[in-house]
């Protein structure tokens, strides 16, 4: 592990969870770019990301640092998406398990991102409660078998480290695999 | 909303959406100039100069692209207006606009960083963005508090002039009326 700063995507469909996940975990004061929503997206909320949020997460002192960038949702705002993902180490995809009507799409998004950005993926279930429900949902949205998943309240500051913590545990598997790739070319 | 005053005004620079006139009088182009002040508007500061010529006295707005048609025809220099919102909706847009509906999300984005960027530089209020390239300038002016105006214009543009037209048609622009 040369480099302890790590770059997360924090992506998914509007009103997912996303800001609320940077707000609650980070310990800096995040940079945001909240305005008021306006048509039929004022009836969801108040408030939206039209260019991205970043906040950071430091653990252990300086050992191992998160810098998390989040996108908006919004379809019109893909070009935000595409600047931000480039050189990320690990995707942090929010879904509303109880939006269900954003869930086809946040498929088809969740599988393209990964297909195109080759890292591994956290998938957290805002407005949930069991891992097993989660892992249902994460599954019908596509979600492989090695991509981490995990049930959330976004709304509870402690249950957005527990998100954290399980992108640390995805980030040191990753790790960990590359290292024994690298290992093992090095033998042959 | 409306408070006739200049004493409460925060920011001696900030220009105002003002009101349009008030029906009263003859309903000629050349009725009194707008001089009240509400929604702050954000433009910078220039040179006092004569006031635009208000719209006349109406009832109710015309359609916003006829009032970014009629700019783009009465300032020389400008060759495109769009409003649209801060969330990134088009409101409205000169004929001379291409009608892409990723414009209105990028100018939302890139308002929404360049906040930031003024809140790193110390202030308060963000004024304007002004996006200077090979062809001409790209101004983006909040308007109100809710949306923004997007203007293509030649680098010698009179600045001057566009502040005092946008002034004198701010409040329609910002949707008050």
């Amino acid at each position: 592990m040369r480099d302890h700063t790590f770059k997360i995507l924090v992506t998914g469909p509007f009103a997912a969870g996303k800001t609320s996940l940077i707000q609650s975990v980070s310990q800096t004061d995040v940079v945001s770019t909240d305005v008021v929503t306006s048509g039929d997206e004022s009836d969801v909320k108040a408030h939206t990301t039209v260019a991205m949020d970043f906040g950071t997460y430091t653990v252990d002192g300086d050992d191992v640092r998160l810098l998390m960038f989040g996108t908006p949702g919004q379809p019109r705002f893909r070009f935000m998406t595409n600047i931000l993902k480039g050189d990320v180490d690990i995707v942090a995809f929010v879904i509303d398990a109880e939006a269900r009507q954003t869930h086809a799409s946040a498929g088809v998004e969740l599988r393209s991102l990964l297909s195109d950005l080759r890292v591994p993926a956290v998938i957290a279930v805002n407005r949930c409660n069991d891992d097993g429900t989660a892992k249902r949902l994460a599954r019908s949205l596509g979600a492989l078998d090695g991509e981490s998943v995990i049930a959330c309240q976004l709304n509870d500051p402690d249950s957005g480290r527990e998100v954290v913590v399980e992108i640390l545990i995805t980030l040191l598997a990753k790790i960990e695999r590359t290292e024994l790739a690298t290992s093992g070319a090095e033998v042959s | 909303m409306e408070s006739v005053k200049t004493g409460s005004r925060v920011s001696t620079n900030a220009i105002d959406t003002g009101t349009a006139p008030v029906a009263a009088g003859p309903t000629t182009p050349s009725s009194m100039p707008s001089r009240p002040a509400t929604t702050p508007l954000a433009p910078p500061p220039v040179a006092a100069g004569p006031a635009e010529k208000s719209p006349p006295a109406a009832a109710t707005a015309p359609p916003l692209a006829l009032v970014l048609d009629e700019l783009v025809d009465v300032v020389e220099g400008v060759h495109g207006a769009l409003l649209g919102s801060v969330d990134g909706f088009a409101i409205a847009r000169s004929a001379t606009m291409p009608n892409s509906a990723a414009h209105a999300a990028i100018l939302a984005a890139g308002m929404g960083l360049a906040h930031q960027l003024a809140a790193m530089g110390g202030g308060d209020e963000l004024r304007q963005l002004v996006i200077d390239h090979d062809q001409g300038l790209l101004l983006l002016w909040p308007i109100g508090t809710q949306r923004v105006l997007a203007l293509l214009t030649a680098r010698r543009v009179d600045q001057a002039h566009l502040r005092r037209f946008v002034q004198s048609r701010a409040s329609w622009l910002a949707g008050e009326r």
